[in-house]
C-alpha cells in the first residue's frame, strides 16, 4: 500500500508513529484485555469490588482500574468496551467508505454528462405522491410514487416511446448523487445518526455499526468526487475509453486505484469520528442498552462519582481520548506520506 | 517544513490532551467541606424571634399557590404554611386538631362535627368562620376548578350530585353555627381525616370568591402570607410572618425565602458560604462528604420515608401469571445490593407500607432475599433451574423497560444479575421516561418494571387502593401496573375502609400486606429518602413526614456579624462561588 518513499515520509513523522502506536496499543488492549480478565465484566461483585463506606474499590491488584458504580470490574469492562468500540468503528467506517466511494466516484465521473431525461408525466406522478402524503393519503401516495417510478422506467429503457411521453428536464445523475449529499450534510451528524438510529431501534452493535454507516459517508463522497473530476481527464483513461472498455472497469481499475490514497486517509480519520459518535449515543443513553460495557456508557455511570471514584470518570475519558488521538495521528501521517507533494 | 510543522502540531495536542486528563484528576481531589455556621447561643433553647430563613430548589414553582388546585410537589412546602386546615398532620404523621380546635364524631361514624377557634384570622384580617370553611370546600369541589385531588373526597354526603349533577351546594357540608361546621359522609370511612388534613380543602380568604380563578392572590390563615411582590415567577418566592396567626407568638421567622432553578453544586456552594440555610437537593458523591464531615453530620437529618419502589410483575402477562414464578423474583433479589447502588439516599424494603406511614409494622419481615427458596418456586413454576450448570429456567426472553435518569438503570442491572441465578433472561430496554410511563401502565404492554410510589396522604389505604385493588386497573395509565386481581384482597381494603378503629383497621392492613407479599404482584425492593442539611444556627428544625419544608416552629439563633447581607442576584451568587472556590481564611467575618 505505502510504497518505499512513502513508507520513509511515514517513519520520519513523529505524530504519525506515535499515532500508529496508540492504535496498535489500542487494538492489543482489546484483543488480549478481555483473555486476560479475571472478572466478569457483567457481574457485580460485592465482596471485593465494594469498600468499608460503601463506595467502588479504587485501583487495586485484583481491580486494575478500581470498581465501577455496581461494584463490576473497571477494567475488564473497559477492554470490552474496547473491542465493542473499535469494532463498531471500524466496520461503520466501512460501510461508509464504501458507499462514499461509490457515490463519489460514480458522481465524478458522470460529472458534465447529459444525464437521463425526467419524464413530466413522471415528476408530476411524484409531485401527486407528495400532495398525497401531506394530506395523509399514505396508500395513494404510495401508489402514485410506483407510478412515477415505472414510467421512469420505461422511459428509460424504451427509446421508441414517442417524444410526448418522452419529454421533460433532464437530470444529471452527478446532480441527483450530490444533491442527496448536500442534504445529508445540512442535518447536523449526530442529530442525523439518532434519528437513522430510531428509526432503526438501535439496540445492539449491528444496528449501531449500520446507523453510523449509513450516515458516515456523505463527507467521503464529496471528497472522491473531487478527486475523480482531477483522475477521469487524465490520459490513461481516455485511452481505456478509446479502447472500450466497460465503465464499470475503467471505474474500478483506474479511477479507484488513483483515489485509494485519500479513501484511505478520510477512512482513518473517519474510525475516530465513529469512536466518538458510539461513545456520545451511548453517553447519551440512545446507544446500546446496559449492562453492555460501553465507553461512553462508562463515561456516564463515572460522572456522578468524580469526586468519590475519579477513575470511572478518568478510564472510560482517557480511553476515548486516546482512541481519537491515535486514529486522528495515523490519519494524518498517512495523508502525510501518500502526497507526493511532502517531499 | 509541512511535515515538521504538523509534527509540532500532533506534539502540543499531545501536551493538549495529557494536560486535559490531568485537569480531569485535579479536579477530581477531595476537598475539605467549608465549615458550617454555628449558633450564638448554642445553649440557649428558648426560640428567638425574627430573620429570614433562605432555602433553594433544582426546580420551579409553575402551578398557582392554590391548595385547591397545585398537584406539584414543590408547592406543597409553601401552600402549608400559607393555609391553615381544619386538621393537620402532626410530627408521628397523625392527624391532629389545627384551625378546628377539636372535632366530634357522631356514633354512627358518619358526621364529623369540627369547632373552629375563635378569632383566628385570615391573612386579610378577616376572621375565619364555618361560611368559609364551606365556602372553601365548595370551591376547591366545584366541577369547573381543576383540582387534581377532588376524587380523594368521594366520601362526602353529596358528591356525585354536586360535582356530576349541577347541585348549588354539597350536601354534606354543614354550617351549624359561626364556629361550627359539620360534614356528612355517606359512607363510614377510615381515610376521610387524613385526606382532609391535606392542604386542598383549607379555607381561603372571601378574596378568593365561590368558584376558582387563577387571578387570585393567595390568601389563607397560615403562619406565613404571601406580599404583593413576594413570589418573582421563575426566581424565588418570599413568604413573611402572618402577624394575625391564631397561635400565640409563633412563627419565630420573619420571613421564609425559596430560591428556584438553582443547581445542585451551588445550593452547595452557597450553603457553604453561608448565603443558603437549609439545603435538601444534595448529590450522592456531596451526601458521602456531608455524612462523614463531623462538623456539618450532626446538622443533616434524613426524612422520613414515605416512598415505594418494586418490581411490578405483570399478572396477565407469561412468566407473571405463573404466581410461583412471582415469588421466585420476589425471593431472589438481594435488596442490600440494590441499597448499595446509593447507600445515602436507599433504604431497602420488604413490604407495602413505607416506614414513615402509619400501619408500618417494623418487625413485618414481609419478601426476603432467599436463594434456594427461589429455586424452590422455579421448580413449582414448572421451571426448575440448575445454577451448576446453568440449564433449564424460563425458555422466553423478558423485556425490561428502565429509564434515565434514575436509580432504574443501575437497579435494573442488578435485577438482571439477580434472575439470571434462577433462570430469568432480562433485556434491558433504557427508555425516556415518558415512553416508560406510556408502556409500564398499559395493560398487556410490559411484563415487569420498576414504578414507585409517594404517599399522597399519610395512610396504607394510599398505598393499597391505588397499587393493588382491582377497581384500579385500567386499559391505559393504571396505576394498578401488576393488573393484580384478588377479590380477597379487595374485601379487606374495603373493609378497612369502613373500620374506624385503628387497630382493628392497621390489623386488616396487616393482613393486606401478607396478601400482597406472597402473592408478590410486586417484588418490593426499595424506598427512597431525602438528605437535608443546615447552618448550626437553624433552631428546631425536623424532618416531617409529610411536608417538605417544617418551618412552623424553626427559629434562627444567628450571631448579628454573621448575619449574611446577600440578597440573591447573579453577583450575590458569583461571589459566593468565587469565595468557595478560592477558600479565603476569613470568609466568615467578610459577612
Amino acid at each position: 500500500m505505502l510504497d518505499v518513499r512513502a513508507r520513509k515520509r511515514f517513519l520520519k513523522n513523529r505524530g504519525a508513529v506515535v499515532g500508529a502506536a496508540l492504535v496498535v496499543l489500542l487494538v492489543l488492549f482489546a484483543i488480549f484485555g478481555p483473555l486476560v480478565a479475571t472478572h466478569d465484566p457483567l457481574q457485580s461483585d460485592f465482596q471485593y469490588g465494594i469498600t468499608g463506606d460503601l463506595t467502588p474499590s479504587g485501583p487495586n491488584a485484583r481491580f486494575l482500574f478500581g470498581a465501577d458504580r455496581l461494584y463490576r470490574d473497571e477494567f475488564v469492562r473497559l477492554a470490552f468496551g474496547a473491542r465493542l468500540s473499535l469494532f463498531i468503528a471500524l466496520f461503520a467506517t466501512l460501510i461508509a467508505s464504501v458507499l462514499g466511494a461509490v457515490v463519489g466516484i460514480v458522481s465524478g465521473y458522470y460529472e458534465g454528462t447529459d444525464g437521463i431525461r425526467l419524464p413530466w408525466a413522471s415528476l408530476g406522478s411524484f409531485g401527486g405522491a407528495l400532495v398525497l402524503l401531506v394530506l395523509g393519503h399514505v396508500r395513494p401516495a404510495e401508489a402514485a410514487l410506483c407510478l412515477g417510478l415505472g414510467l421512469l422506467a420505461i422511459t428509460a429503457l424504451v427509446p421508441s416511446l414517442p417524444v410526448v411521453v418522452r419529454r421533460g428536464p433532464r437530470l444529471n445523475l452527478d446532480t441527483a448523487l450530490m444533491r442527496v449529499v448536500d442534504i445529508g450534510l445540512a442535518f447536523p451528524f449526530l442529530l442525523l445518526v439518532m434519528a437513522i438510529g430510531a428509526a432503526l431501534d438501535r439496540t445492539t452493535a449491528t444496528t449501531i455499526l449500520v446507523t453510523l454507516g449509513l450516515t458516515g459517508w456523505l463527507g467521503a463522497a464529496r471528497v472522491m468526487r473531487a478527486k475523480t473530476l482531477q483522475v477521469r481527464n487524465l490520459d490513461f483513461v481516455a485511452a481505456a475509453r478509446a479502447l472500450g472498455q466497460s465503465t464499470p472497469s475503467i471505474l474500478l481499475r483506474h479511477i479507484l486505484p488513483n483515489v485509494a490514497g485519500p479513501l484511505i486517509v478520510i477512512a482513518t480519520i473517519s474510525v475516530a469520528q465513529m469512536v466518538v459518535a458510539e461513545a456520545v449515543l451511548s453517553y447519551l443513553g440512545v446507544g446500546m442498552s446496559p449492562p453492555t460495557p460501553t465507553w461512553g456508557h462508562m463515561l456516564f455511570e463515572g460522572q456522578d462519582y468524580y469526586l468519590a471514584a475519579p477513575w470511572l470518570l478518568i478510564a472510560p475519558g482517557a480511553a476515548i481520548l486516546l482512541a481519537v488521538f491515535g486514529f486522528n495521528l495515523l490519519g494524518e501521517g498517512l495523508r502525510d506520506a501518500l502526497d507526493p507533494q511532502t517531499d | 517544513m509541512r511535515s515538521t510543522r504538523r509534527q509540532i502540531s500532533a506534539t502540543g495536542r499531545l501536551v493538549g490532551v495529557l494536560t486535559a486528563l490531568a485537569l480531569l484528576g485535579l479536579a477530581a481531589c477531595r476537598e475539605p467541606l467549608e465549615p458550617p455556621i454555628g449558633a450564638a447561643h448554642p445553649g440557649e433553647t428558648t426560640p428567638r424571634r425574627g430573620g429570614k430563613l433562605r432555602l433553594a430548589s433544582i426546580g420551579d414553582l409553575r402551578g398557582a399557590l392554590d391548595p385547591a388546585t397545585s398537584a406539584e410537589a414543590l408547592g406543597r412546602g409553601a401552600i402549608e404554611i400559607m393555609f391553615a386546615g381544619l386538621v393537620d398532620y402532626d410530627e408521628a404523621a397523625h392527624v391532629v386538631p389545627d384551625l378546628a380546635s377539636r372535632w366530634e364524631l357522631s356514633d354512627d361514624g358518619l358526621s364529623y362535627r369540627f369547632f373552629l377557634r375563635e378569632g383566628a384570622r385570615f391573612h386579610d384580617g378577616e376572621e375565619v368562620t364555618a361560611d368559609d370553611v364551606r365556602r372553601s370546600i365548595e370551591r376547591a369541589l366545584h366541577p369547573s376548578t381543576p383540582n387534581p385531588w377532588a376524587s380523594l373526597y368521594d366520601m362526602i354526603a353529596g358528591y356525585d350530585e354536586y360535582t356530576q349533577k349541577g347541585a348549588a351546594h354539597l350536601a354534606g357540608v354543614v354550617v351549624e353555627g359561626r364556629y361550627v361546621v359539620s360534614i356528612h359522609l355517606h359512607d363510614k370511612d377510615a381515610r376521610f381525616l387524613p385526606v382532609l388534613a391535606l392542604p386542598t380543602l383549607r379555607p381561603v380568604c372571601k378574596s378568593a370568591g365561590e368558584r376558582y380563578s387563577d387571578s387570585w392572590a393567595p390568601c389563607g390563615a397560615g403562619p406565613f402570607r404571601l406580599e404583593a411582590g413576594g413570589w418573582d415567577h421563575g426566581r424565588s418566592l418570599t413568604l413573611v410572618r402572618h402577624e394575625g396567626y391564631f397561635r400565640p407568638g409563633l412563627p419565630y421567622l420573619d420571613a421564609v425565602q425559596w430560591t428556584y432553578g438553582m443547581n445542585m453544586m451551588t445550593e452547595r456552594f452557597k450553603l457553604e458560604a453561608g448565603d443558603l440555610d437549609i439545603v435538601r437537593d444534595i448529590s450522592q458523591a456531596d451526601v458521602v462528604r456531608f455524612q462523614t464531615d463531623q462538623r456539618w453530620n450532626p446538622l443533616s437529618v434524613f426524612e422520613p420515608v414515605r416512598s415505594i419502589y418494586g418490581e411490578s410483575m405483570n399478572t396477565e402477562m407469561p412468566p407473571f401469571d405463573n404466581v410461583e414464578v412471582r415469588r421466585a423474583v420476589a425471593a431472589a433479589i438481594n435488596r442490600e445490593h440494590y441499597r448499595e447502588v446509593r447507600p445515602s439516599a436507599v433504604t431497602i424494603s420488604n413490604q407495602a407500607i413505607p416506614p414513615a406511614v402509619p400501619g408500618y409494622d417494623p418487625t413485618f419481615r414481609g419478601q426476603e432475599y432467599d436463594y434456594p427458596a427461589a429455586l424452590e418456586h422455579m421448580r413449582k413454576a414448572g421451571y426448575p433451574y440448575d445454577p451448576a450448570t446453568g440449564r433449564g429456567g424460563y425458555p422466553g426472553e423478558i423485556t425490561y423497560y428502565a429509564y434515565r435518569p434514575g436509580l432504574q438503570e443501575y437497579t435494573a442491572q442488578l435485577l438482571q444479575q439477580d434472575l439470571a441465578k434462577i433462570g430469568l433472561q432480562l433485556t434491558i430496554k433504557l427508555v425516556s421516561f415518558p415512553t416508560f410511563v406510556a408502556l409500564a401502565y398499559r395493560r398487556k404492554t410490559t411484563q415487569i418494571s420498576n414504578p414507585g410510589w409517594t404517599e399522597d396522604y399519610p395512610d396504607p389505604s394510599d398505598f393499597f387502593d391505588p397499587l393493588f385493588d382491582s377497581s384500579a386497573i385500567n386499559e391505559d395509565q393504571s396505576q394498578n401496573s401488576a393488573f393484580y386481581r384478588n377479590p380477597r384482597l379487595d374485601e379487606i381494603l374495603a373493609r378497612a375502609r369502613h373500620e374506624l378503629d385503628e387497630t382493628r383497621r392497621f390489623a386488616l392492613y396487616g393482613e393486606a400486606n401478607r396478601i400482597v407479599c406472597d402473592d408478590a404482584p410486586w417484588a418490593f425492593t426499595h424506598n427512597y429518602r431525602f438528605y437535608i442539611v443546615h447552618q448550626g444556627y437553624v433552631r428546631d428544625y425536623r424532618a416531617h413526614p409529610v411536608w417538605p419544608e417544617n418551618v412552623g416552629k424553626t427559629w434562627l439563633d444567628r450571631a448579628a456579624d454573621a448575619v449574611s447581607s446577600t440578597s440573591p442576584g447573579a453577583a450575590a451568587s458569583w461571589a459566593s462561588l468565587t469565595g468557595a472556590l478560592s477558600r479565603p481564611s476569613g470568609r466568615r467575618a467578610s459577612h
